[in-house]
């Protein structure tokens, strides 16, 4: 019974490390502060490349003295499809007063407020071969039963050749940022790095000009 | 040995269904009631009960104390259900806390057919495996737990997701997935529906804790040795697989909440709440040493 007990203990460590340990790509979370003179995150949020959907959990106090709106903007190229979602109660019965999220701005903002966004990322597919984000003209290859998508056929033709050099450069690589502007003097509050890691670098050069 | 009362005609044994589901509407969505009072509305920030006792590489004391004082509903939450359980036994776990409630009784719903046993994991094992990992991961700068992994974060945001895309948002990320599938597969789909609490709840374990220590001093769900026949009904009952039965039935208050299923289905009564009594041995008082003494203090014998 004993040797039982100490057998399951250690399983459950090492089970606890390994989840511990584990970083999912496709979600991370930023901590930071709303200032007036310009705020910062703790640290970059690093997200995997090639990921369909993502999601960064920002959140943030206000320092005083800073209050006013602000104006939420993911900034960054290629333009990834995103949404703003601020955590607030579902049924919201007046007792407190509360941010409030219209349009991407965040509106009521005081000072020792804490807000807590939850921004739903779906960026485009990217040519794996010179990194060009999807648009018309492109066209689509399936291999191994994925879909690669390439803005010219020289670009096709590299991949054919080498896919093993290619096969995982689908997703946006590089930094972006979660900005908070103010509304009314349009400074920045508040900064969150964002960054889309990969395994390889995309970009080798197909000639085409994007 | 106890002292014996009758669980089933206590008020809170008796309508323990209704407080756990009281408790959801004080604390889950679409109402939490307890929420609306401060600006955090579901158990992250100023309610967390999971990340203030947790140290990480580089913090210094002052704040881990700035952490404690943003956590202070989550604080008063814990300390509070860790001081009422030395004396009255794990009432949070078993009767308040929303993240257990749900998991119990969402497993109501699920035919006994597709619910798994866990009776065979030295659950107490497990539980503490987990909790020197929670804490010890963070020190060391080896990843953490917190955040990731937490059935406070889980449970509010399902209740919450049919009516928020925020809350629906937590399911978009394979985290919410997994945490989902850890709530259903631990939860919904044990037999009793406390696998979750009992093998990966930090705050259950040091609750857990509490219950051990303060065993001697406050009071348990106890069975009377010398009514108990042995019969084992009680062991196949509880939702925590606290019980052990070899000629007569014993209870781990490492693991016991006093739901008081047990004292239910018990044929001969011999489950209790109550304080600890003392044995027969330990009621006869230590002999004093043989002497005798006259009226004035002099000792006779000499």
């Amino acid at each position: 019974m004993k040797a039982k007990s100490i057998l399951f203990f250690l399983l459950a460590v090492a089970a606890s490390f390994f989840a511990a340990s584990y970083r999912w790509g496709d979600s991370a979370h930023s901590i930071g502060l709303i200032k007036a003179s310009g705020g910062t995150a703790r640290h970059a949020s690093v997200l995997a490349s090639g990921e369909g959907t993502y999601t960064l959990i920002a959140t943030a106090a206000v320092i005083p003295p800073y209050r006013g709106d602000a104006r939420v903007v993911l900034e960054g190229e290629p333009r990834i499809d995103h949404a703003i979602y601020l955590s607030g109660p579902v049924v919201d019965l007046g007792l407190r007063r509360n941010p409030k999220l219209r349009d991407n701005v965040i509106h009521g903002l005081q000072p020792r407020d804490r807000i807590a966004l939850w921004v739903v990322m779906k960026p485009p597919m990217t040519d794996p071969v010179c990194g060009a984000p999807y648009r018309d003209g492109f066209f689509g290859v399936s291999h191994e039963g994925r879909d690669y998508v390439f803005c010219c056929r020289r670009c096709a033709q590299a991949f054919s050749l080498d896919p093993e050099r290619y096969w995982n450069n689908i997703g946006v690589r590089g930094r972006y940022q979660l900005a908070f502007y103010d509304t009314k003097t349009n400074r920045p509050v508040l900064s969150v790095p964002v960054e889309f890691q990969g395994k390889e670098k995309a970009g080798d050069e197909c000639g085409d000009r994007h | 040995m106890s002292a014996e009362t009758g669980i089933e005609k206590r008020f809170f044994f008796k309508r323990r269904t209704w407080i756990l589901l009281l408790s959801l509407v004080l604390f889950l969505p679409p109402l939490s009631l307890l929420f609306q009072f401060t600006q955090d509305s579901s158990f992250c920030g100023s309610w967390c009960p999971r990340m203030f006792f947790v140290w990480r590489r580089g913090e210094t004391a002052g704040t881990l104390l700035f952490g404690m004082a943003r956590s202070y509903m989550g604080v008063a939450l814990v300390l509070g259900a860790v001081a009422s359980t030395f004396f009255l036994g794990r009432f949070w776990c078993s009767h308040v806390c929303p993240v257990g409630g749900v998991s119990e009784l969402g497993s109501w719903l699920i035919p006994a057919a597709f619910k798994l046993r866990l009776d065979s994991v030295p659950a107490a094992s497990v539980r503490y495996g987990y909790l020197a990992a929670y804490l010890l991961l963070p020190a060391l700068g080896l990843g953490s737990l917190c955040c990731g992994y937490c059935n406070f974060a889980t449970v509010p945001r399902l209740f919450g997701a049919p009516f928020s895309d925020a809350d629906m948002a937590f399911f978009f990320r394979s985290a919410g997935v997994v945490n989902l599938g850890l709530l259903v597969g631990l939860g919904f789909l044990t037999k009793g529906g406390r696998g979750y609490c009992n093998l990966l709840c930090p705050v259950g374990a040091l609750d857990a804790l509490s219950s051990c220590f303060g065993e001697r001093f406050g009071r348990r769900v106890r069975v009377d040795e010398e009514c108990c026949s042995g019969c084992g009904r009680c062991r196949d009952e509880c939702p925590v697989w606290a019980i052990d039965v070899d000629k007569k039935a014993g209870i781990d208050q490492l693991s016991c909440i006093p739901c008081g299923m047990c004292a239910k289905v018990c044929p001969e009564h011999a489950i209790g709440y109550g304080l600890k009594t003392k044995t027969a041995e330990e009621r006869v008082p230590a002999v004093p040493s043989y002497a005798l003494t006259g009226q004035n203090g002099k000792d006779l014998a000499a």
